[in-house]
Order: structure tokens, then C-alpha cells, then sequence
């Protein structure tokens, strides 16, 4: 009886990796019909190519050097942004001069054109240190944003009775904003993870930082290497798809019961 | 000595809600309000906890840090559990040196019925069950004055009876000062020992009845 009740539960789960993985393979199929359409690796290599100049690639230890620095700058760049972010955006949602004193600079940064950003950065400071800076700059008015809106978004009704009780304002700030403030952190934490990564790969390639993921999509591209550009690429997918649900994870894991209200992506 | 308001007057914009109102409420006693819907009882509860600024008055005879208050609605945070809920209200300076509060949480929690669930979240909660913690809150707080805003209105007819049962049978523990506010008489009467009725805006008190205590608990 018991086992028919597991068998039950667990059919929706293995429904839903069935429909993935059917998913992506079609997918996978409609690039390989492509490719063999197109029938010029030059153009569009196969599937099964990419994957073999992954694993050439992997045999250089270039390959893990320029991951594991790429890796440090979007990091780097992220854990600045969304930390600054969170932390500014908190006192920005409850003081409104100093939201007044930050708004024309978040709203200055996030109108800039990210080229614009990187070539003018790339004038002032090492090479190496622009996708880091760039990625602080282009994420943090996302974190910003969301938290700002988070604290305004907070629940009257729950301010008025902790108003009445005389909670302390650090109470306040820890046991009401910060868990309101926590979905909107976690989405705009999740965005700054994507973005991360495509601002760090774009600023280094513009702004010739070695060794890097980004030069090394850039050299592919210059000596006609369309099959290991594809497989930076493809690398670059993995990582931020592997980032992306190990933060999940975690975020979940460190997840309490009554969080119900702000539901993990 | 009684709590006394004295000349509150409130108004919103053209619409005059309190004009030099006065009120003098008895100690230890529980002071129903009725009035129909808008009247402005709420309001009323508001600008005795000061939530709400008056025009002008006062508030003699109670400290407007020691107001209680049960909400309509039970105003928990979704994100900590029952019991850390209670503790919220408890974490300021002035009541934490007065001790350790656990075991104060722990009688509470038996008194109202919900021990086994101190470490649920109030979304494992019934509506019934989320409003008794509310009210438990509002005695753990060490007011000098319990201010109630139709707290068993959303609730259906045998919750509310029990959860007025449980009200009366935690107040008779320490009889403090209640202001309870409600459009329904019956809810009145088997609670108050003093019936005001408001009349519509301006409020006026049109009517005052002394209930005895004896009489009011009575079964629908």
C-alpha cells in the first residue's frame, strides 16, 4: 500500500525530468539537423563537434586557468554588487533622502550603454580589474531596484504592530524587512548571476583581459575556430547553468518552513 | 484612577470624525464600544494607541507605551514560529529586564490551547488558532490598556464563542483595562461590563449601559 503511495508521488518528478530531458534533446536533434543542413562546420558545427572541442579544450590547462579567472570576476563582481546592493537598497527603502541621493546614480548607471561602460572603464583601470567593475556596475542597480522595492512592498499591517508593541527599529529592520526584503533579494540575486556572466565574458573581450574566458571566445572567432568557439560557449552555459541551481540549492536549503509567502524561483 | 480622554478632536479634511470628545473609562473593566460600520470606532482605537495623531486631546491616566492591541485580522509574521512571535513583542529593553520570559510564553501558549503548536508557522494554523495567538500576544505584553478592533468578526459562530470563552478565562487572570470595539451587540454584551453606543459622525455617545458581569456570559 505504502509503495503505491510513493509510486504516486514520485510519477510528477520523473514526468517532469522526461519532459526536459525529451525537451532539450529535441532541441539538441534541431541543431544537429541544422548543422548537417548547413553542412559547414565553419558556419555551424554539429553538436558532436562542439562536444569534442570541449574536451580538447579541457586537455590545456589554459582552459582551467581562464574558467577559474572568469569564474573569480563574475563572482567577484556579483558578491559586490548584491551584497552593496542589499545593503544600500535597505537603507535607501527606509530613508528617503538617501534614496533621493541615489537614485540619479542608479538611474545614470542603468541607462548607460554596457559598451559604453566598459571602453570608458577600460580607460581608467588595469584591463583585468574591467569585468569586475563593469559587472559591479551593471548588477548592482538591478539588487538595488529590487530591494529599495522590497522594503517599500513590506506589510503595513505588520509595521503598525510592531509599531505598537515599541519593536525596536533594529528589531524591525531583522525580524520584518530583511525576511520581506528576502524574495526580492533572491530574484534580483539570480538575475545578477546571469547577467554576471554575460557582462564579465562581453568586458573582456572588449577590454582585452588575459587570461579569460572572453579572449579566448575572441581568438576562436579570429582564427576561424568555430567549433571551439561553440564549445566556450557551451562552457560558459554550463557554468552559469551549474551556478545558478547551486545557489538555488542552497538558498532553499537555508530556507525556513514559514517562508511560504516569498516562494524560491 | 480611570483612563480619561479628554476634548479628542479629529477631523479628515471636511469630514469631523471627533469634536472635543471625552470618555472616561473604568479600571480593570471591560468597556464595549457599538456603532454602525464607519462610525469611526476604529479610528477611535487608533488615536487612543496614538497609531493615529489626534487633532487635539489627551489621554490621562495610562501610558501609551503599554497599549496592547488585537487587530481584526491576527498580524503575525508568516516567517517566524509561533512562539518566536510571542517573543517579538518581548524583546524590548525595558520588558527584558524584567527577566526571562520563556516560561511566561510557555504558560501562555498552554492558556490559550496552542502548546503543542509553539513551533509551528502561522500558515500551519487555523484562522481560529492564528487569532488565539493574537490574543495571547496582546496579554504576554505587559499593557495597562488591551484595545480589541472586531477581533472574532471573521471567525464563524461556534470558533467565536470559543475563542470569547478563551478571552474572558485568560482576562479574569490579570483584569486589565479593555477597550473592545465591535458593530455586533451580541459580541458586546457577552463580553463588556460597560456598553457605549457611538453615534454617527461627530461621534456622540448616545447611549451607556452598566451590564453585570454575571449576566453577560451566557450561552446562544
Amino acid at each position: 500500500m505504502i509503495s503505491t503511495v510513493l509510486e504516486n508521488n514520485n510519477k510528477p518528478m520523473l514526468k517532469k525530468v522526461l519532459m526536459k530531458s525529451g525537451v532539450s534533446l529535441f532541441w539538441v536533434l534541431l541543431w544537429a539537423l541544422a548543422a548537417q543542413w548547413v553542412n559547414s562546420p565553419l558556419v555551424l558545427p554539429s553538436p558532436l563537434e562542439t562536444l569534442k572541442g570541449v574536451f580538447t579544450l579541457a586537455g590545456t590547462s589554459n582552459f582551467y586557468v581562464s574558467i577559474g579567472i572568469t569564474l573569480a570576476r563574475v563572482f567577484g563582481g556579483v558578491f559586490i554588487s548584491v551584497l552593496l546592493g542589499m545593503v544600500l537598497g535597505l537603507v535607501g527603502g527606509l530613508n528617503e533622502l538617501f534614496y533621493e541621493i541615489m537614485n540619479p546614480f542608479v538611474t545614470t548607471i542603468k541607462s548607460l550603454p554596457v559598451v559604453s561602460v566598459i571602453i570608458l572603464i577600460n580607460l581608467w583601470i588595469a584591463s583585468g580589474l574591467v569585468p569586475l567593475v563593469v559587472t559591479f556596475l551593471i548588477c548592482f542597480p538591478v539588487t538595488w531596484t529590487n530591494v529599495v522595492q522590497g522594503v517599500r512592498s513590506t506589510d503595513l499591517k505588520i509595521l503598525e504592530m510592531a509599531k505598537l508593541y515599541n519593536v525596536s527599529k533594529a528589531r524591525k529592520i531583522w525580524d520584518i524587512y530583511i525576511p520581506s526584503v528576502k524574495p526580492f533579494g533572491v530574484a534580483a540575486l539570480m538575475n545578477a548571476i546571469g547577467l554576471g556572466w554575460k557582462v564579465t565574458v562581453t568586458a573582456e573581450v572588449l577590454a582585452n583581459a588575459l587570461p579569460s574566458v572572453g579572449m579566448n571566445l575572441y581568438y576562436s572567432k579570429i582564427y576561424l575556430e568555430t567549433d571551439l568557439l561553440f564549445s566556450w560557449t557551451l562552457v560558459i552555459v554550463c557554468c552559469s547553468f551549474i551556478i545558478e541551481k547551486t545557489t538555488l540549492y542552497f538558498l532553499k536549503r537555508t530556507d525556513r518552513g514559514g517562508l511560504d509567502q516569498c516562494p524560491l524561483p | 484612577m480611570p483612563i480619561t480622554i479628554k476634548n479628542l478632536s479629529k477631523a479628515y479634511g471636511d469630514q469631523v470624525i471627533f469634536e472635543d470628545f471625552n470618555l472616561v473609562l473604568e479600571k480593570n473593566k471591560i468597556t464595549g464600544i457599538l456603532g454602525p460600520s464607519g462610525s469611526g470606532k476604529s479610528t477611535f482605537l487608533n488615536l487612543c494607541c496614538g497609531l493615529e495623531k489626534p487633532d487635539r486631546g489627551t489621554i490621562i491616566g495610562v501610558n501609551l507605551q503599554t497599549i496592547s492591541y488585537i487587530f481584526q485580522e491576527p498580524r503575525l509574521l508568516p516567517w517566524r514560529t509561533i512562539r518566536e512571535n510571542l517573543r517579538f513583542v518581548l524583546k524590548q529593553k525595558s520588558i527584558r529586564k524584567a527577566g526571562p520570559h520563556e516560561e511566561t510564553i510557555n504558560e501562555m501558549l498552554k492558556l490559550v490551547g496552542l502548546d503543542t503548536v509553539g513551533d509551528f508557522y502561522p500558515r500551519e494554523l487555523s484562522g481560529g488558532m492564528r487569532q488565539r495567538v493574537s490574543i495571547a500576544r496582546a496579554f504576554l505584553y505587559p499593557s495597562e490598556l488591551l484595545l480589541m478592533d472586531e477581533p472574532f468578526s471573521s471567525l464563524d459562530l461556534a470558533l467565536k464563542n470559543k475563542l470569547m470563552d478563551d478571552f474572558l478565562e485568560i482576562w479574569q487572570h490579570d483584569q486589565r483595562t479593555v477597550i473592545f470595539v465591535s458593530h455586533d451587540r451580541l459580541e458586546i454584551e457577552r463580553l463588556s461590563h460597560e456598553i457605549l453606543t457611538f453615534s454617527d459622525k461627530p461621534v456622540k455617545i448616545v447611549r451607556s449601559e452598566k451590564m453585570n458581569r454575571e449576566t453577560t456570559i451566557k450561552e446562544y
